[in-house]
């Protein structure tokens, strides 16, 4: 059938009209956003992070964090995100330049993790919550993360960085012998440190929220 | 507009030496087998895999501490697992065996050198049993639909060429002068996997694009996997095999190409709709809201097509068991996708982003919709490649039940869940933890649901273990149906 | 492949051959069937729903497209209705500015609290010299200060590098407001013009402050 040619260009142009919509024009139109110079304050928005939290975000990959958590804070008046003090404003592009894998997330089964580092900005609350969300969340269906954590003996002083469990919870797990601790191992750390980067501190001029003019009278 | 003729009347066995035809048509059938046979067995081993991983998940969501000390089945993986066996090992081993007896069916072409297809069929299941156990073992991309490490999916690539390669071939040098839609909605699902794929893994995986361009192309991916890759497959069976089991032409056959196209053109823009009110510009999130809405216009054609052939005939129901596995999966088609097309209105959307609602609707699509039709398809294929017939009508009855109970109680009860979980979100005065706390019951409805689905795996996987060991001369002399149907007029075709 | 019992025996579930598919499908399409009165009312009603959803579509872009400009994500947002759409500069809030400043350059030492180091780094929260007059904290972050010092009787014995060189007036102001209201303090804002004067008056003076010459200002 002669028509064969022709419906075969069809279908490669079909496909070929969104990939130029929505790949190609995209990837032309911010593909190569810029971090933003701020005047005032003299330097760059946004943040690198540094070493410890970018090998946090290799750990919140490989245990697929992003399948419970998503990371974008939706705009003033669309969901709840922003009265929930998940942020403090829509989240834009630029917030994620410097990101090498974008973990945008599209469940909420945990909340919103865009802005946790402002919210929950204390390490000593994440370790507990990932050795046992219980801990911090009772009634939290959050997956205990124990293999995380090293249950091991002293050695010589306690570890700064040794988790202070509840005694009841410590008797009840047998996570009180004497002359041990319960430590976060370098992953763990590392995860942590991811969390508490995670902070979308600077207002672009993009991400100022807009203001509908009100219906009666108002002006613009 | 009713039908002009019967096919079933209509058959006229002088044009056509009936011996001549039948011959040819066990030749092409037996060129098929044992690609067909090695893809579709594949398929069913994947379905219990992917069925393991989806018991697993959904316990852990409502008892979390379930193997919670096991970092290789904490829910991220177990859940990443349980996708990508479903879909690149059930879906698309089904989807290919299917696509190549169609294919070779309706060009009236033997399939050529079928002993490299089965090799190929070897390193797909090599090349995906490889990506879940990298993300079980902890090198998942974390990239919906594409989680399986690049150490994986070089190989998936290869295989794929060759795959898609062979069933142009197979269609290039056909026979049948007439190209029937089913071949066109096949020829178009082949073409565009690759490229979907292929733009996947360099602008995500091989050479990450910057910022939120990632999540672009991922959406435009991985919704182009179902609505491009998937739906055409599934789509394309429905339309062979409910004129071909009930022996009446499809109504409004001449909207069939319309449809073809309207799904390809607007379906390709729909993918943005998983980021609405996300990082990413208002302006192809609008194009995607409203290539979604019009996605109406080509469902309205299939809801046309396929339930208005199946008016008048739904006696036949009760006899066919691909009948009753595809039609079930031809009106969720509609349904789902009605469904996706009010999920993208942006006040519907504000409720059910984010939540479980969307689970529920993924699996409508791919269970209820793909799944059943290939289901279906397995049931009309096997006996023909094998010359034997399904040991056990029973076990068809439960498959067919579990299955379809089990699936409308899983998405029904997750998108009521999602919805109420979805307007508490929206509601700051209600804490999160709370929010959490109400899923739970759904949750657990969901996991029941599972089991439910899950014996109705279990049924067909005996059904087919029991029909590779019968002897052929053993096997029943007439077709395995749900029960003896009267015998139809001229009904002797193959 | 000749005639074993299976093939001669088995009744199908097909209704029909591949082959007559092929036909009647193509007789469908090639004989489609016209009528009395040139049109269908199913086919109108299907052309109207394409109809109405092409209008929906081509009306919702237009609106809700934001320009296609790459740097909206606000649906509601046409191009020209937010200010400094026209290129002049947005105004900052001084309060966010100033904590900005405060936590980049101040917070090492006085601490994200305010409450310093006992012995080592003065306290902010509470403390006079924070809430007393402008005119001794505008010269302490100009030029500096070193020496002893008593705050909110503690007494400190060290030196504070000078941000005249590294800040601008209008950052000096905002962080210095941001003190001033932060942790309990009230105290009025210091306005980016009273540090541009005070700059221009110690031009000459160099080195850092003391606390004794700064208890004589004003």
């Amino acid at each position: 059938m002669s028509r064969v040619p022709v419906v075969i260009l069809g279908i490669f142009a079909a496909l070929a009209f969104s990939w130029t919509g929505i790949v190609l024009t995209n990837q032309i139109q911010f593909g190569s956003l810029t971090p933003y110079y701020d005047q005032n304050e003299g330097r760059n928005y946004p943040d690198k992070v540094s070493g410890m939290a970018e090998r946090g975000r290799s750990v919140y990959q490989d245990l697929g964090c992003a399948y419970c958590h998503s990371q974008q804070v939706r705009r003033l008046g669309f969901g709840a995100d922003i009265e929930r003090g998940w942020g403090e404003r829509q989240s834009v592009a630029r917030d994620y330049i410097y990101e090498r894998r974008v973990f945008l997330g599209t469940m909420r089964t945990g909340p919103d993790l865009r802005n946790v580092g402002a919210r929950r900005s204390v390490a000593e609350w994440h370790y507990l919550h990932l050795y046992d969300p219980q801990l911090t969340s009772p009634g939290s269906i959050m997956a205990p993360f124990a293999f995380l954590f090293e249950y091991r003996q002293l050695l010589g002083e306690r570890s700064p960085k040794a988790l202070k469990l509840p005694s009841d919870y410590a008797q009840r797990h047998g996570l009180d012998q004497p002359g041990f601790e319960l430590v976060p191992t370098p992953r763990a750390e590392a995860l942590v440190a991811y969390l508490l980067s995670l902070n979308d501190a600077y207002v672009f001029p993009e991400a100022r929220p807009y203001v509908p003019p009100k219906k009666n009278g108002g002006s613009k | 507009m009713a039908s002009a003729f019967n096919l079933g009347t209509s058959l006229d066995p002088a044009t056509r030496p009936d011996a001549v035809w039948r011959a040819e048509l066990n030749e092409i059938d037996a060129s098929t087998k044992w690609p067909v046979v090695v893809f579709l067995l594949s398929a069913v081993a994947w379905l219990l895999v992917g069925t393991v991983f989806a018991l697993i998940s959904s316990i852990k969501l409502h008892a979390p501490e379930f193997l919670g000390d096991y970092e290789w089945f904490t829910f991220g993986r177990a859940r990443s697992a349980h996708l990508n066996a479903a879909v690149y090992g059930w879906s698309t081993n089904a989807a290919f065996g299917v696509v190549f007896w169609l294919m070779a069916r309706l060009s009236r072409a033997k399939l050529r050198h079928p002993g490299i297809l089965v090799i190929a069929a070897c390193f797909w299941n090599l090349g995906v049993a490889i990506g879940v156990g990298g993300i079980l073992k902890g090198d998942s991309t974390s990239i919906e639909w594409l989680e399986m490490p690049p150490y994986a999916t070089p190989l998936l690539f290869v295989t794929y060429a060759i795959i898609g390669s062979w069933a142009a071939i197979t269609f290039r040098f056909r026979e049948e002068k007439h190209i029937y839609v089913s071949q066109w909605y096949l020829l178009a699902a082949l073409l565009w996997f690759p490229w979907i794929y292929a733009v996947a893994q360099i602008m995500l995986i091989y050479e990450p694009a910057r910022g939120t361009v990632q999540a672009l192309v991922n959406w435009w991916f991985a919704h182009n996997i179902i609505g491009l890759w998937f739906t055409p497959i599934g789509l394309g069976a429905i339309y062979y095999f409910i004129p071909k089991v009930l022996g009446k032409p499809i109504y409004g056959y001449f909207l069939a190409m319309l449809g073809f196209w309207t799904l390809a053109i607007f379906n390709s823009w729909a993918g943005i709709h998983h980021l609405i009110g996300g990082p990413v510009p208002a302006w192809v999130v609008s194009a995607s809201i409203v290539a979604s809405l019009m996605m109406v216009i080509p469902v309205v054609v299939t809801a046309i097509n396929f339930h208005m052939t199946m008016v008048g005939n739904f006696a036949a129901l009760r006899y066919s068991p691909t009948l009753r596995f595809v039609v079930f999966g031809a009106v969720n088609y509609t349904l789902v996708s009605l469904t996706g097309s009010a999920m993208a209105i942006r006040s519907v959307n504000e409720i059910t982003h984010f939540t479980h609602f969307t689970v529920g609707h993924a699996h409508q699509g791919m269970y209820a919709f793909f799944t059943m039709v290939m289901f279906g398809a397995i049931y009309y294929v096997m006996p023909r490649i094998l010359r034997k017939e399904w040991p056990s009508a029973m076990l068809i009855r439960a498959h067919f039940w579990s299955a379809a109970i089990g699936v409308t109680l899983y998405w029904v009860d997750l998108e009521i869940g999602g919805w109420i979980q979805g307007l508490q979100m929206n509601n700051p005065d209600i804490p999160f933890i709370e929010v959490v706390r109400n899923t739970v019951p759904y949750l657990f409805v969901g996991s029941v649901a599972g089991i439910v689905m899950t014996i109705g795996h279990f049924a067909f996987a005996v059904n087919i273990a029991w029909m590779f060991c019968t002897r052929s001369e053993d096997s029943a002399a007439a077709p395995t149906l749900f029960h003896s149907r009267p015998a139809m007029p001229g009904a002797s075709a193959q | 492949m000749n005639d074993r019992p299976a093939d001669r025996l088995r009744l199908d579930q097909a209704g029909t051959s591949d082959d007559h598919l092929h036909r009647a499908h193509a007789d469908l399409v090639s004989k489609k069937p016209t009528h009395p009165n040139g049109y269908s009312p199913r086919s109108l009603m299907f052309f109207g729903l394409m109809s109405a959803c092409i209008l929906f579509s081509a009306i919702y872009l237009g609106r809700y497209s934001g320009g296609f400009d790459p740097l909206v994500y606000d649906e509601r947002i046409l191009p020209g209705m937010l200010e400094g759409d026209s290129g002049a500069p947005v105004a900052q809030d001084p309060k966010v500015l100033g904590r900005h400043i405060f936590m980049a350059n101040c917070a090492a030492c006085h601490q994200v609290t305010g409450l310093g180091l006992p012995g080592a780094y003065p306290p902010l929260a509470g403390s006079e010299w924070a809430t007393g007059p402008y005119e001794r904290i505008v010269r302490i972050v100009l030029g500096g200060l070193s020496g002893p010092i008593t705050v909110k009787g503690s007494s400190f014995n060290s030196s504070m590098p000078s941000l005249g060189q590294s800040l601008r007036d209008v950052q000096l102001a905002a962080v210095l407001t941001y003190i001033r209201a932060e942790w309990g303090n009230i105290a009025p804002a210091v306005s980016s013009e009273k540090v541009k004067e005070i700059r221009a008056s110690v031009a000459t003076r160099a080195g850092p402050w003391s606390a004794e010459e700064l208890l004589k200002v004003p």
